[in-house]
This record gives structure tokens, sequence and C-alpha cells, in this order.
């Protein structure tokens, strides 16, 4: 306490406070524990996607395990390690105690989360939006719970006495707001049942605000929280200076301002309107440099201490880490290239890319944390070192098996996929070919998977056996607290109305002109925009260098204000893509509008069900509805996709990975026989297929009573059912099933009417056609289900 | 920002310390710098190509420019193998090297619904003497080209080709009236 105490200059006392750790060592075991599960259930799909048959049960089938683990990985394993992190550090870093009963609340809450994720996806509970599976119930605990965090979390800083905030605490409060508003916009949806509901968003503007959080959960969930933490925990494991503090400035400020536009290379090449896919790509490729800085500041405050790595596993498992998080985001960038997404999207290069942030960065850093926390949090030594080096050697082997065979089988099938022969041909026209050819590789990635889960139960052991061998105790610290403030403070408006702020205000204002002027005008402006910067920046030279504190150094002094420029620079670039795509649905807003006005019709209350079944059985996560514009993918699946033809799906179902093929106007390719067998069986039909068998569908019924509310919802988010139509969902529901019944049985199959493999199959045999509903039958008519099958 | 030197008093120098952790001022690398603004400028000048002068395509443009390409190849080709008849397909079908390129096509795209010998089972039995859509070869070869789609024929020509479209249905004409054993019962009328 240099400079900074020497700034206090009221009245002060000393006082002794204790940290609440009790909170930390819950969150860390929380997050060991289900990391373990997470990663058990990664390993279990991986099986699945090299061996069919280990889809055992309808609960656990790929399309419903896959959100299971991602959701774990994420919310579970990650959230809880943040969660420890972020009360571990931030008491220590502001001087003062969070709420103990709001950490508890936090705490059971948040794990009760979990749980309810645990049961619900399995059971099909979904809003078919990926990591944003969880149904509407629960989506609205975790926006109280995260409420409660905040107001822990700003509390304590209310009360800190520190008044400087240090870098990892900027992080932690973008992390806060960032996904707070992240998760109530994207989950915003009209409730049909207790557990299950529709999102608000259609089409290309679900696919739109879906990206945005879900790329923005990986920056505001995974990255930046984890950044905080390598703020903290990195100097405290190398005990050396961290490298550099205006760094930290640059690239906090250019890292929270820039992800949020990013998320749109999610969706580079589909129907999207293209300016937005150009934002989407030009900000990411910009990500590079505030990405690394973080690595650099982590890594070169290292420098000095690079013996001290090959002996402690915590810098091992750090180091590793951040190389790792510096590899991933030099990737996401090129990914994002809209030529190198049209090979890797789709494909397990991105499967690749996203393990390598989360087992790499985020679970490279979660095992240094709790390797470093753990003896701390009980008085003790880390009980095996040697286990310690075994799982980092075990683990980061792991990750490189895993990443390689996604590498190399992504990169193999997207060519794949691409090629034609000699004769003008897809040289490899069935997509089952391009499957099998990869499926050594998903034998690999089963196994570095299952290396990497070996190590993270190493460090369970290790970990459970360090607390046992100690005992629990709580870090304490004397502090000076200002009981009166007799300090000149700057005045707010001194700050808000600061250089970097007025000169970002006009910079933002010139760019924004450009959406609204011709070519030259976007070229003039961009010019301007450059000047004010070097005017501005020529302008400060050398002014940093006076005596008193700078600007930023003055506004982390004041916590609300910092947490209000954090706000306004996170919501600048999701408003700037998301609103004009919302408020000029057909326009294609200045970029590609090919199909915006055709004539589109609702599906019919039957093919809303089955829509029900693809969404519940978490078909999407396998195949995309999204045909790009590539002749190999016009050839092999049809007519390239527009926006018409998703305008009315909510949610979306572009999908974005193709386990199998696309299914956009798969509607008419078979007859719906040979989709009965399929489902049945997909390999009677497509011999080497990895779809597991769906038989269940036969045999469960739709629940017709709730098909009204279900057109009912649907007309109230805009699409344009007539109340006819709603009146009669049921008796046209049943109507098209007897249909596609009698059909089947014309083949000698009976399959029940009512049953959600006939619901399915009609919505298999809509897609890609648009074909208007029948004129609703009088009222009163009715169809009987009971109607004896005539075969 | 300047270039920091060795001889830099302010290299390495501590001015903040938070709960033990001490903070540098370092100067940033100006490679670093070098990736920041050099990605901002190429965002910029991307921007101006793409959207505001347009002298990069979009990909939608790029892939009506590559059809129209494709089609005037695809008809210049159609030229050069010369047009297809009933005689050309029969010729094909006593040609053993034109038969093997139509097995093959027919094991990895039909025979999942008329069996790996023809012999049907979602789609109907190719070895008898009727036919749903016609038994004469230019009928054939229209059935695989073109699909039936109502009756869940698919239309193979866009993917395979008008090369392999005459070998499977080639190959087709040659499985006609082999009545292989365990074939599905005789769907649509005798040929004429």
């Amino acid at each position: 306490m240099t400079a900074q105490a020497a700034a206090y200059r009221g009245r002060t006392e000393v006082r002794r406070i204790t940290y609440d750790d009790q909170i930390s060592r819950w969150f860390v075991f929380a997050s060991v524990g289900w990391g373990i599960v997470a990663m058990l259930l990664g390993v279990t799909a991986a099986l699945q996607l090299a061996f069919f048959k280990a889809n055992f049960l309808q609960y656990f089938a790929f399309g419903r395990l896959r959100p299971l683990h991602t959701n774990a990985a994420i919310f579970a394993f990650v959230g809880n390690m943040m969660f420890a992190g972020v009360y571990y550090s931030t008491q220590r870093l502001v001087k003062a105690r969070i709420s103990s009963t709001l950490g508890k609340i936090h705490f059971w809450a948040w794990q009760a989360i979990i749980v309810a994720a645990a049961v619900s996806l399995p059971l099909g509970f979904t809003q078919g939006k990926e990591y944003a599976e969880l149904e509407w119930p629960i989506d609205i605990a975790i926006a109280v719970v995260w409420v409660v965090f905040a107001i822990n979390f700003f509390w304590t800083l209310w009360r800190r006495a520190e008044k400087q905030l240090y870098v990892a605490i900027w992080f932690y409060i973008a992390t806060i707001l960032t996904v707070a508003v992240l998760h109530i916009v994207n989950s915003l949806a009209i409730p049909v049942a207790a557990a299950k509901s529709y999102s608000i968003y259609g089409g290309a503007q679900d696919a739109l605000v879906q990206w945005w959080y879900g790329h923005n959960a990986v920056a505001f969930f995974l990255t930046t929280p984890i950044l905080g933490i390598m703020y903290y925990f990195v100097p405290k494991a190398a005990e050396r200076p961290v490298y550099s503090y205006r760094l930290s400035i640059i690239h906090f400020w250019a890292l929270v301002f820039m992800y949020i536009w990013a998320g749109p290379h999610h969706l580079l090449n589909t129907a999207l309107p293209d300016w937005v896919q150009t934002l989407g790509m030009i900000f990411s490729v910009s990500l590079i440099a505030p990405s690394w800085g973080g690595m650099l500041n982590g890594l070169f405050t290292l420098r000095g201490a690079w013996d001290k790595v090959r002996k402690d596993p915590v810098l091992k498992f750090f180091v590793a880490g951040i190389t790792f998080y510096g590899m991933s985001t030099f990737e996401g960038p090129m990914l994002s290239i809209k030529s190198v997404s049209a090979l890797a999207h789709y494909t397990d290069w991105i499967i690749g890319h996203v393990h390598a942030g989360a087992l790499g960065w985020n679970g490279l850093m979660a095992a240094g944390m709790f390797y470093w926390m753990i003896p701390r949090l009980f008085g003790t030594e880390l009980y095996s070192k040697r286990a310690a080096e075994w799982h980092f050697w075990i683990g980061t082997i792991g990750i490189l098996v895993y990443v390689v065979s996604m590498w190399v089988s992504g990169i193999q099938q997207g060519l794949m996929w691409r090629a034609f022969d000699g004769k003008g041909a897809l040289a490899y026209p069935n997509f089952v070919e391009t499957l099998n050819a990869i499926k050594p590789m998903y034998w690999a990635r089963f196994a570095g998977g299952t290396m990497y889960l070996v190590g993270m139960c190493l460090m369970a052991w290790n970990l459970v056996k360090t607390a046992l061998s100690g005992k629990a105790v709580d870090g304490e610290a004397e502090v000076v607290v200002e009981i009166e403030e007799t300090e000149e403070k700057v005045p707010a408006r001194k700050l808000i109305f600061g250089q970097p702020v007025v000169v970002s205000f006009i910079v933002l204002v010139v760019l924004g002109a450009i959406a609204f002027t011709s070519a030259i005008g976007a070229g003039a402006f961009m010019i301007l925009a450059f000047c004010i910067v070097f005017i501005a920046v020529f302008l400060s030279w050398g002014r940093g260098q006076a005596d008193k504190p700078g600007w930023h150094a003055l506004l982390e002094g004041r916590a609300l204000l910092f947490t209000a420029f954090t706000l306004i620079a996170v919501l600048i670039g999701g408003a700037a893509e998301i609103i004009p795509v919302l408020v000029l649905p057909n326009s294609g807003a200045g970029g590609n509008a090919e199909g915006a006005n055709a004539a589109v019709h609702p599906y019919r209350p039957l093919e809303l069900e089955g829509r029900d079944v693809y969404l519940k059985e978490g078909c999407y996560n396998c195949h995309s509805q999204m045909i790009r514009p590539f002749r190999h993918e016009s050839v092999r699946y049809g007519d390239v996709s527009t926006l018409a033809d998703s305008k009315f799906d909510h949610p979306f179902q572009w999908g974005s990975k193709r386990t199998g093929p696309d299914l956009a106007r798969l509607g008419g390719k078979y007859p719906n026989l040979w989709h009965y067998q399929h489902m049945l069986d997909p390999r009677t039909v497509s011999p080497g297929s990895n779809m597991p068998n769906y038989p269940h569908l036969a045999s469960k019924s739709v629940d017709f009573s709730l098909t009204e509310t279900k057109v009912r919802a649907m007309r109230t988010v805009g699409v344009p059912y007539t109340p006819q139509q709603v009146q009669s969902a049921a008796t046209d529901a049943k109507a098209q099933a007897q249909s596609i019944a009698e059909d089947l049985a014309a083949s000698g199959i009976k399959v029940p009417a009512d049953s959600e493999l006939v619901a399915l199959i009609s919505y298999l045999q809509r897609l890609g056609k648009n074909v208007p509903p029948p004129v609703p039958p009088a009222k009163g008519t009715t169809v009987s289900l009971n109607a004896p099958v005539q075969n | 920002m300047a270039t920091q030197s060795s001889t830099d008093p302010n290299k390495d120098k501590v001015i903040h310390e938070y709960d033990g952790i001490q903070e540098c001022d370092n100067a940033l690398p100006n490679w670093w710098l070098g990736i920041l603004y050099g990605t901002i400028a190429f965002g910029a000048i991307y921007w101006l190509s793409a959207e505001s002068f347009k002298t990069t395509p979009s990909p939608r443009a790029e892939y009506h420019a590559e059809m129209e390409k494709i089609a005037a190849e695809e008809a210049a080709k159609m030229k050069a193998i010369g047009s297809v008849s009933d005689e050309s397909l029969l010729a094909m079908a006593k040609d053993t090297k034109a038969l093997d390129d139509g097995k093959g096509v027919f094991a990895s795209t039909c025979a999942p619904c008329h069996a790996a010998n023809g012999g049907g089972s979602i789609g109907p039995n190719l070895t008898d003497a009727n036919w749903l859509h016609g038994g004469a070869p230019m009928k054939i070869y229209g059935t695989i080209k073109d699909g039936f789609t109502a009756k869940g024929m698919p239309a193979w020509g866009p993917a395979l080709g008008e090369e392999r479209v005459r070998a499977v249905a080639a190959y087709v004409v040659s499985l006609k009236n082999t009545n292989v054993a365990g074939g599905k019962a005789p769907q649509g009328d005798p040929e004429q």
C-alpha cells in the first residue's frame, strides 16, 4: 500500500476482517464434482459418435446428452470455478468481506439449478437453442441467482476499503453485467406449458440473438472471469509483478467492446444479411490483439520466474492454460474469415477449437487455481505434487490428442463434402461416406477425452486428500478503513466528460454514420474517425507523465461509474447489430434480401408438433437446416436457404454442426416409409450411419390437447395463423396424422396415428416445402383416431 | 507508448500493489500494437471493399457466378459426350466398364431403398417385369435423373451428375427381368 495509502487523507482506522472462504471451499469442490460429471458425459457423447450402440437409453441419446454435457461443462464446472475464484480474490482485492448469507443462497440455488438441468434435459425439456437449452422456469431461476451474485459482489465493492479497483475486478464487473444482459435477452420466450416455451424471436432474428448470446457466453462466461482470475492467481503463484498496467487498460476495454460484435461469425455464409456477417468477421479478426493482450500480461508476469515453472505444478497449469488461450484466440479469428468458415463450419474443426478453449484454457486454469487455493484454504501443503504433475501431463496430452484428431477429422470431412470428381458430380454423394472416413478420429477423440477425465479424477483425489490433511481456515487481514470521507473527490462530471469518453463518443458517432451514407461517404467517415483518434492521441501525448492521476486511474476509484461505462461498452455492439435486424426484418437491411419477401406459409399444427419432437430429441445437435451458397451444398441438399425459409421458426434450427446431413430441404425427398424405417433403425436405409435408433417415438403419443395452445402462442409471437386455424389446430393435426398413418399402412406398416413418429415425419416432409395449409374444416367435424387402418 | 529500451528507467518499475500483487507499467510490445492496428485497418478496408464499394463479392454473388460458369461447362460437356437415347443406354448395358460404374453407384445410392441386388425394399423391385414409371431405358433414365418425388423417388441428377446417372440407368436396364430370389412383389404395370 505505497502510493495509494498516501492518498487516503481522511480519518481512518485499522480494522481486522476475516474473509468468507467457506464459500470458496464449497464452490471449488462443487466445480470439481460437476467437472467430472461434465467430462464423463463428454466422453460418453464421444463414444456415441464413434459407436452408435452407446446410445443406450432414449434419455441419454446423443441429442439430449450433448446439451447436458455442454451445460454441465460451462455452467456447472466453469461456473462453480468462477464463483470460487471471484469470491476468494474479490474480498482480498477490495479488502471487504462478502455477505455470507447471500453467498450461501447463491451456492445452493446454483447447485439446485444444475440438478434441475440434469433432470430436465434428459427428459427432453429444451428451448432448442445451444447453451440456452434450459426451459423458462429454470431460466428465471438463473436470472434470480445471478442477481443475488451481482448484489453480493457490488455490495462488497460498495463497502470496499481499497478504493482503487484492480484489473481482475474490472473483468468481474464486465462478466456479471454482460452475462445478465445476454441471458435475459436471449431467453425471452412465450410459455405454453410448465416446461415448454417458444422463443419470441424467429428465423434469422433468432439466429442473430442466439449467436450474440452463444458467442458472448464464451466471451463473458468462459473468458473474462477467467482473465480476472488469471490476474489474481498467476502473480500470486509466481510471486512476480504483473507485466503492464497500461496493457491491462487497453486490452480490457478493447476486449469488452469488440467481443460483443463477433457473434455473427457463427453465421457466416448463411441467410443472415451480409452486412451483419461482415461486421461479425471484421470484429472477430480484430479480437486477436485484445485477446493476446491478456495472454501477454499473463505470460510476461512469469519473467524471471520461469525456473519456478519447472518445479511448481500450479505454474505449469497456468502457463499451459494461458498458452491454450493464446492459441484458441488466434484460431478463432482465423475461423471467422468467411472463406475459412466455408470449410470449417459444421465440421469437427469447431469442436476441436472449443475444446482447446474449454479443456486447455478453462480446465487447466481451473486446475492451477484449485491446486493453489485448496492448500491455503485448509492451511496445509498439497497432498501430492507428483499426482499434480501426472495430472498435468495426462491432461495436456489428452487435450492435444483431442484437438488434433478434431482438426484432422474436420478438415478431412470439410474437404470431402466439397469435393467434385472429374465428371462434375460430387465425389462423395453419400453423406455417410464422409462420416465413415472420420470414424478413426472419433475413436482418437474418445481416447483424448478419457485421458483428460483421468487427470480430473486424479485431481479430485489429490484435493480431497489435501483438504483432509488440514482444517478449514479463513483468511484474515488488517485493513485501513476510511470512516469519514475528507478526501477531495474529482467530480463525476469531470470523469463522464473526460477526454477518452468524448473522443470515443465522437468516433462512434462518426463510424455509425457510415450506415447512412454512400460508399464514398463511408470511406470519408472512416478517414475522419482515424484523424480524430490520431489527434486525440497526439494531444494527450506525454500528459500522463504528470504527477496527478490520469483519467483511468480516477475511474478505477469509482466503481459505479466504471460499471456504467462497461455496460455501455458491451451494449453498443449488440444493439448495432440486433436492432436493425429486428426492426427491419424483411429488408435484408442493406444486405442480402434474397427471398425475404416471398409469401411463406406457417407450419400445419401436426408439423409444429413434429417440430417439437425434433427439438425435444435435440436433432439440431447433429443436423443443420441452412444450405449455404456453395455449389457443393446446393447440389447435395437443394436450393440455397433464404431468409424466408425459416421466417416462422421459433426457435430457429439452422444448427451449427453436421454430424448428419443438412435437412433444410428434406421434405418430399424420401417416402414416409423411408422415414419410418430410418427413425426406427437408421442403418436399414443408411448403412454405416451413427444416428441413434428412435423406436420410442412410435409408441409415445402426442398430446393434442396442447396443440391449440401451441398454435396460439405462435400467433402471439407473430406467425400469421388465422383465429380459425388456431381453433381447429387439434382437429387439423389429427386429420394430417391420419393421412400419414394411412399412407404407411398401405405399405404394411402399422403405427398409431397419434404417435410422435407420425408427427415428426409430417415435419420432416414439410422441410423446405412452402405449402399452403388446407382450408380448415367446418366446425364440429372430428376425425377419429381409432378408425381401423386399412391394409 | 514509446518503445522501451533496456535503459528505460520505468522498465519493471512497480506502480501499484493490491493484496500483495505488484503491478508494473511496461510499454506495449510493438509487434502487439502492430497486430492491433493492422487488424483494425484490415477491418476498415474489408468493410469498404465488401459493403461500401462492393468490390469483394458477397458469398451469394460468388455462388451465382460459379453456378453460371458450371452450367456453361455442363452444356459444353453434354455436347461432347453426345445425347442419351434408348439405344445408347442399351449399348452401355452391354459394356462391362459402364456396368461396373453403374453398379458402384447403385450400391451406394440406390441399394438402401431398392436392395443391394435390386430386389426392392422401400422402393420397388427392379428385377421383375413391372414398372411404376415405365421400363424403357429412357424412362428409367428420366426417373433416376428427375425423380418422382411425390412417390418418394428422389431426383438424383444434381447429386450424381449426368455420366453417373447414365451409368446407373444402364445398370438398372441390365437388371430388368433377372427376377432375383426374394424380391419384392411386382408393383406397377408390365413393360409394354
